[in-house]
């Protein structure tokens, strides 16, 4: 358990992902466990793991903190509703939920590695959203901007973090893979202050439906406990080594496995696996 | 220092400490010869104090793990004092309405259990 849990931290840091996607296929498909308890430690696992960056991101002024915290308002409200539903739905549908995840991170990992790097600078940065209305609310937008970059589409990206909260507390996975996204595309966030943000929002949202989960009996401390210390000690290591890897093929590797834990989890939706 | 840096030292400071709690509760764990998968006892957290005087692993696990789920929460309370205090009253009903879901989670949890 805490080699998966390392192989997890290891492979989600050198690619750029956060370990949930791997943890929940490890305990589901190699010690067996229900796919809502996998969920569960999963949830704690990307918490303890996302901590340690997030801090560092904070000292150093990447993430941002007031962003993160009006989007992670939305984050946690979508992860409440989904930490509840969780517990309705049957398994096999939670399963199906998964194998969709796989295969989105999988074409857009597949996408990624056959495009070539995008230029640095951040094009998709508009004007500021307030430029036309001068109000208090502007003032508040406003305040959430960077010093080379102003946020914009406020709205929207409130809706994607209701939707990365509810994907999160489903999955068992930080949201990442919703949330840069919508704070790069949609409001103009520059990627690398989008990844930072993200990354600190991961703890709040995590812990809004972990709550759920822990007091409902839905993490067994024995489990998660050997996980997330694997998680975290892959994740260091990772972050670590990864100037000194080429990922290009491990990620083309990595799509292969993506694809047939998706296959694996389809058959477990059709209740033949 | 300034409030990022207060938050930021927080959040690793919580990070640490629950990972040390859980490396305590998972090398007890190997100690005693028990399997990961052999179940752990429920949360009982009249227990906890007890378990860990008497070095048993699941105290250490199970304080771990709350130490790591409180510790996003401490950030925002953290966060809460700190824009009280620059004047950022936006800010701060941000952080208050972020705890609030925080906490409607735990009641949801425990209303609406079996």
């Amino acid at each position: 358990m805490l080699g998966g849990g390392a192989a997890a931290g290891l492979f989600g840091s050198l690619l750029g992902l956060g370990g949930g996607i791997l943890i929940v296929p490890i305990l589901t498909f190699g010690f067996d466990l229900p796919l809502r308890d996998a969920v569960g430690v999963s949830l704690v696992s990307v918490i303890v793991t996302s901590g340690a960056s997030a801090g560092v991101y904070l000292e150093r002024r990447i993430a941002n903190l007031r962003l993160g915290m009006v989007l992670e308002l939305f984050t946690a409200i979508g992860a409440l509703i989904g930490g509840l539903i969780a517990f309705l739905l049957d398994e096999r549908v939670l399963a199906a939920l998964f194998a969709a995840l796989l295969v989105y991170v999988a074409v857009t990992m597949g996408r990624n590695s056959t495009r070539p790097t995008a230029p640095s600078g951040d094009r998709r940065a508009g004007p500021p959203e307030s430029a036309t209305r001068p109000d208090r609310t502007s003032v508040f937008v406003d305040r959430l901007s960077g010093s080379e970059y102003h946020v914009r589409r406020l709205g929207p990206g409130a809706a994607g973090s209701v939707g990365a909260g509810v994907v999160s507390a489903l999955l068992g996975i930080g949201g990442g893979a919703v949330l840069v996204p919508v704070m790069h595309l949609a409001m103009g966030v520059p990627l690398r202050v989008a990844t930072a943000t993200s990354n600190l929002m991961i703890g709040v949202t995590a812990t809004a439906s972990a709550i759920i989960y822990l007091l409902r009996g839905g993490i067994d401390p024995f489990v998660a406990g050997p996980t997330a210390i694997g998680v975290f000690l892959g994740a260091t290591l990772g972050s670590r080594t990864a100037h000194r890897v080429d990922v290009r093929v491990l990620r083309l590797l990595f799509v292969v496995v993506l694809l047939y834990t998706a296959f694996q989890m389809v058959r477990r939706a059709l209740g033949v696996a | 220092m300034d409030l990022e840096r207060a938050i930021g030292r927080l959040v690793t400071v919580g990070t640490y400490l629950s990972v040390v709690l859980l490396a305590v509760g998972v090398v007890g764990l190997l100690a005693a010869g028990r399997s990961p998968l052999d179940g752990g006892p429920p949360l009982d957290p009249g227990h906890i104090v007890g378990d860990i005087a008497a070095l048993r692993p699941e105290g250490f696990l199970w304080l771990g793990l709350i130490v790591a789920i409180a510790n996003p929460a401490a950030r925002v309370m953290l966060a809460l004092g700190g824009y009280l205090r620059l004047g950022e009253r936006g800010m701060a009903v941000v952080a208050m309405l972020i705890l609030g879901v925080i906490v409607l989670s735990v009641g949801l949890a425990i209303g609406t259990e079996g």
